[in-house]
């Protein structure tokens, strides 16, 4: 079938206006939030699983591979189109189907934006956990896809823990559940194995959810420390009072400058790192346990320590947090993230790898970081207009993950592996713990054509786009 | 000349890892050999060598839940992996613990104990189920309702294949997406796909305080309903249950620190069982706010223990699914929202089974209602020749459960019953996945045959 043809039957199924296929209009598909890009063929935004899996069937009956896209947000080319493969968006497909009190979960459309469901289920004193930083604007059925974590997953996990079950639709079209809507199931855990799976065994078109209680109690802490070295020991300290917080994130001084530039949030300028605690519970075990974490801040070097509990008061203490990555194009126009995670401990170790690996190359690197989980985000900043900096930038980036790697760590915490990292997936994985993942793959899509070309070397590099840094942009 | 599988797993791995099966029994089926490697090497061995002569393994670890599962098609070897009993890692400021996979639940804690940590597995027979059992199974205990099932704290695994390789995915950090999530898939899969070698779990700072609450309430439904409300409250416990009479009784029997004031004696007295834990303070509230609760809910009498009385108390429920002074001939969970607790315990209680209704054990903050006939440890137990009656209680069961949109799975049952059903309940509709994982993972039908979902 040449794609004329099957433009005109996917019309067919969802209608003219719901199939872009003009070259200027999928220009806004071509990228997600990484330095990754693709052009589809044409995107389509189905209504219904029905259409869905119609749409699934007619492309896989044209050789044509097909890749579901969230809101684009995705920070490791998850989303970007296959050669030659068409996306599957999901606008249309927005609707919080079910929330359901009693029982503490949510049924969804793949569609749903995290932040809406989260704030749609707080009227009920309920809450989604899994809050990525751009929660504003991601999806749930790209969440699904990438396994999407966020600040307060230190205490909550991800969003495997949170996924009760899901509808899919795999390559041939077939709609088939997994999990249910129980918290047990029987069977293999194919919910948990498709949760991460970046689109490659097929697209989620329903999802159900767990909620949780909103606490009782939430204090936020903001420590200033004269560097990163001692805000680790800080992050150590709190960690062996055995205190597991809600949340424990961290940026460094390059970070601070850039979020003084564009707007005060009431750092000193020469910070070298501040600390973000955030606590919940009962007013009791909050109380308690603050006097330790007060404790722990200062006697770990902190200079000033600042606490809220009021939800208003609590956000400015974060202002400075979930701006960061915004704030970079302050200090330079583009950006390269690396999403490396190490065991807690090697932390401060790995960050002075990173310094080393920053002044090797000349390139000025900011971290802002989920301190609590290990979860690194190092910001390689550069300008793309100069030649060979985008080249350089990979390298580094590289350096960067390979210091991860050697300190036991991996390539990806939240992120995924998508274009970005598939070529580095060897620093981690041997040829057979890659052969075991294919098996899996191979069971749910045999044709391979959910997305082929991620996750796994191929020895085909993208051609990578360097992403701007703007305001908005969150991690 | 053919030599038996003891004779050529003994010019394997020499005749010290090698014994006859005989004590080995498992549903009627008497495996010919049991072996124990040592190491990789030799469990590379016995994996190749069993590929390639289309030999069954059965993996076992401690054998606390061997009753579980379908009847297998074939059972020639057990694989005994209780060798594999090493503390890989252990980082008690990372909160990360890497242990081989035939390690006992309660060695691991003993060492994470050291680092003021623990790893919130829940297993009965603690002393004798290892890691990796409790990973095949993938089942969760009395504190699901808080900490989710295996499945939430494993981060890394190791498993051999069926072709002797070794693999792994995941690794020793808390957050990790690179690369499918393996970890989920090995989780609950029976020891159908492969050998679990080791694994990395992300652990929790273990609780200064604990304590629990027995209350007796005049009927199950009255106690269920009263743990719903409690459930919803800020003084919610890290887990809680509703036994039944017959069942509450045994508690009294099991638990020393159970009081006599509790009313245990009366027909109809059911149990409200709730455990707590944390600082000292924050627990102090929740246990009072709790009983104030209880007895505002109707408890006939509310009694508080602390500390040792209430692991204790933790402990007998975990114990429960594998009690060896369980008389009980058959023992169904059903799965459901947790909601739907209350109406499926109300419903099933009315199901007899040769004369007898059931003694229940539900936790209605998870969705999971166990179900024993007979109710207690003095019933009578059913003669062979009976399997009708317990087929039909069977179904009866599954039927309310598919109301609810939950599962039934048979835990326990007599065998020529056991022969006739799947014990994992009616196949969903991603069978056909799960049959092309397996086929995949295990082509040669070697591991575990039989005994799980559909045949698997």
């Amino acid at each position: 079938m040449d794609l004329n043809q099957l433009l005109k039957s996917l019309q067919g199924v969802v209608g003219e206006e719901n199939v872009v296929y003009h070259s200027d209009d999928l220009l806004v598909f071509e990228y997600d939030g990484s330095v990754d890009r693709g052009l589809p063929e044409a995107v389509v935004f189905p209504s219904s699983t029905d259409e869905v899996s119609r749409v699934v069937r007619l492309a896989r009956g044209a050789g044509v591979p097909v890749v579901g896209r969230g809101t684009g947000t995705g920070l490791s080319g998850g989303a970007i189109a296959p050669p030659g493969g068409i996306q599957i968006a999901f606008p249309r497909m927005n609707h919080i189907l079910e929330v359901d009190t009693d029982n503490r979960m949510a049924v969804v459309e793949p569609g749903v934006i995290n932040l809406h469901l989260d704030t749609r289920v707080r009227k009920d004193g309920l809450r989604y956990a899994p809050d990525p930083s751009s929660q504003k604007a991601c999806s749930l059925g790209g969440n699904i896809a990438e396994n999407s974590g966020g600040p307060h997953c230190l205490a909550y996990g991800t969003t495997t823990n949170h996924v009760l079950g899901m509808e899919v639709v795999l390559e041939d079209g077939t709609i088939v559940n997994l999990g249910s809507l129980a918290r047990e199931t029987v069977g293999y855990d194919l919910r948990g194995v498709f949760t991460g799976s970046e689109g490659t065994f097929g697209i989620t078109t329903k999802i159900a959810v767990r909620l949780l209680p909103v606490p009782e109690a939430v204090r936020t802490f903001l420590g200033i420390f004269p560097d990163v070295e001692s805000a680790c020991t800080a992050v150590s300290a709190v960690i062996e009072h055995g205190i597991v917080p809600a949340a424990l994130e961290m940026i460094d001084a390059l970070t601070i400058q850039a979020v003084q530039k564009v707007g005060d949030a009431g750092y000193p300028d020469d910070a070298g790192a501040v600390l973000l605690i955030e606590l919940e519970g009962l007013h009791d075990e909050v109380d308690e346990i603050s006097e330790e974490v007060e404790a722990a801040l200062w006697d770990t070097g902190a200079t000033q320590v600042r606490t809220a509990e009021e939800a208003k008061e609590r956000e400015q203490l974060w202002v400075g947090r979930n701006g960061a990555l915004g704030a970079l194009g302050s200090i330079a126009p583009n950006y390269f993230l690396v999403d490396g995670v190490v065991p807690r401990t090697q932390l401060a170790s790995v960050l002075g790898g990173v310094a080393e690996v920053s002044k090797k190359y000349d390139i000025p690197i900011a971290n802002v970081f989920h301190a609590g989980d290990g979860n690194l985000h190092p910001c390689l900043l550069f300008d793309e207009r100069q030649t060979g900096a985008l080249e350089k930038i990979m390298e580094a980036g590289t350096e960067v993950l390979q210091l991860c790697v050697d300190a036991g760590g991996t390539l990806t915490g939240e992120h995924g592996v998508g274009l970005e990292k598939k070529e580095q997936m060897p620093l981690v994985y041997s040829e057979d713990d890659m052969s075991a993942m294919l098996l899996v793959r191979e069971a749910f899509a045999p044709a391979n054509s959910m997305n082929p070309g991620k996750i796994f070397p191929d020895g085909t590099k993208p051609i990578p786009r360097a992403h701007p840094a703007a305001p908005g942009m969150t991690i | 000349m053919e030599f038996s599988l003891v004779d050529q797993l003994s010019r394997l791995l020499g005749s010290s890892a090698v014994s006859t099966g005989n004590r080995y029994e498992i549903d009627g089926l008497t495996p010919e050999a049991v072996v124990r490697p040592v190491d990789r090497l030799q469990l590379s061995e016995v994996l190749r060598w069993a590929s390639s002569e289309q030999v069954s393994i059965l993996t076992r670890g401690g054998g606390t839940r061997s009753s579980l599962g379908n009847v297998p098609r074939t059972a020639d070897v057990v694989l005994d992996m209780r060798a594999f009993n090493q503390l890989v890692d252990y980082q008690p400021a990372d909160m990360t613990a890497t242990v081989e996979a035939g390690l006992t639940l309660s060695s691991m804690q003993q060492h994470l104990a050291r680092g003021g940590e623990f790893v919130p597995l829940e297993s009965a027979q603690a002393e004798r189920s290892t890691v990796g059992g409790i990973l095949s199974v993938g089942a969760g205990g009395p504190l699901s309702h808080t900490y989710g099932l295996p499945r939430e704290w494993l981060i890394g695994i190791g498993v051999m294949t069926t072709q002797g390789i070794s693999t792994k995915a995941g690794g020793k950090v808390v957050k990790n997406v690179t690369g499918y999530d393996l970890n989920k898939l090995y989780t609950g899969s029976f020891g159908t796909l492969g050998v679990i070698l080791e694994a990395s779990f992300k652990l929790l700072p273990r609780d200064p305080r604990a304590g629990a609450l027995m209350a007796s309430f005049p009927t199950v439904a009255a106690s269920i309903a009263a743990g719903r409300k409690l459930l919803d409250t800020s003084a919610a416990p890290l887990g809680l249950h509703c036994a039944s009479s017959g069942v509450a009784r045994w508690v009294q029997d099991s638990v020393p620190a159970a009081s006599k004031d509790l009313g245990l004696g009366d027909e109809e007295t059911a149990l409200c069982l709730s455990y707590f834990s944390g600082r000292a303070k924050a627990t102090k509230r929740r246990m009072d706010e709790a009983t104030a609760l209880l007895i505002s809910e109707g408890a006939n009498a509310v009694q508080r223990i602390e500390d040792d009385d209430a692991r204790g108390m933790l402990r007998w429920i975990t114990d429960v699914p594998t009690d060896i002074n369980l008389g009980s001939n058959l023992v169904i969970k059903v799965s459901v929202r947790s909601k739907s607790a209350a109406p499926v315990s109300a419903e099933c209680a009315d199901i007899t089974v040769l004369g007898q209704g059931p003694g229940q054990l539900t936790d209605p903050g998870f969705g999971s209602i166990r179900l024993f006939w007979p109710e207690s440890k003095d019933g009578s137990t059913c003669a062979s020749g009976e399997d009708q009656a317990v087929l039909d209680g069977i179904q009866k069961v599954r039927r309310i459960a598919h109301q609810y949109q939950g599962s039934a799975v048979v835990e326990h049952c007599p065998l020529g019953a056991k022969r006739q059903i799947d014990v994992w309940g009616d196949s969903p509709d991603s069978l056909k996945v799960m049959q092309a994982l397996k086929k995949r993972f295990d082509p040669d039908d070697i591991l575990n045959p039989g005994r799980f979902l559909g045949g698997i």
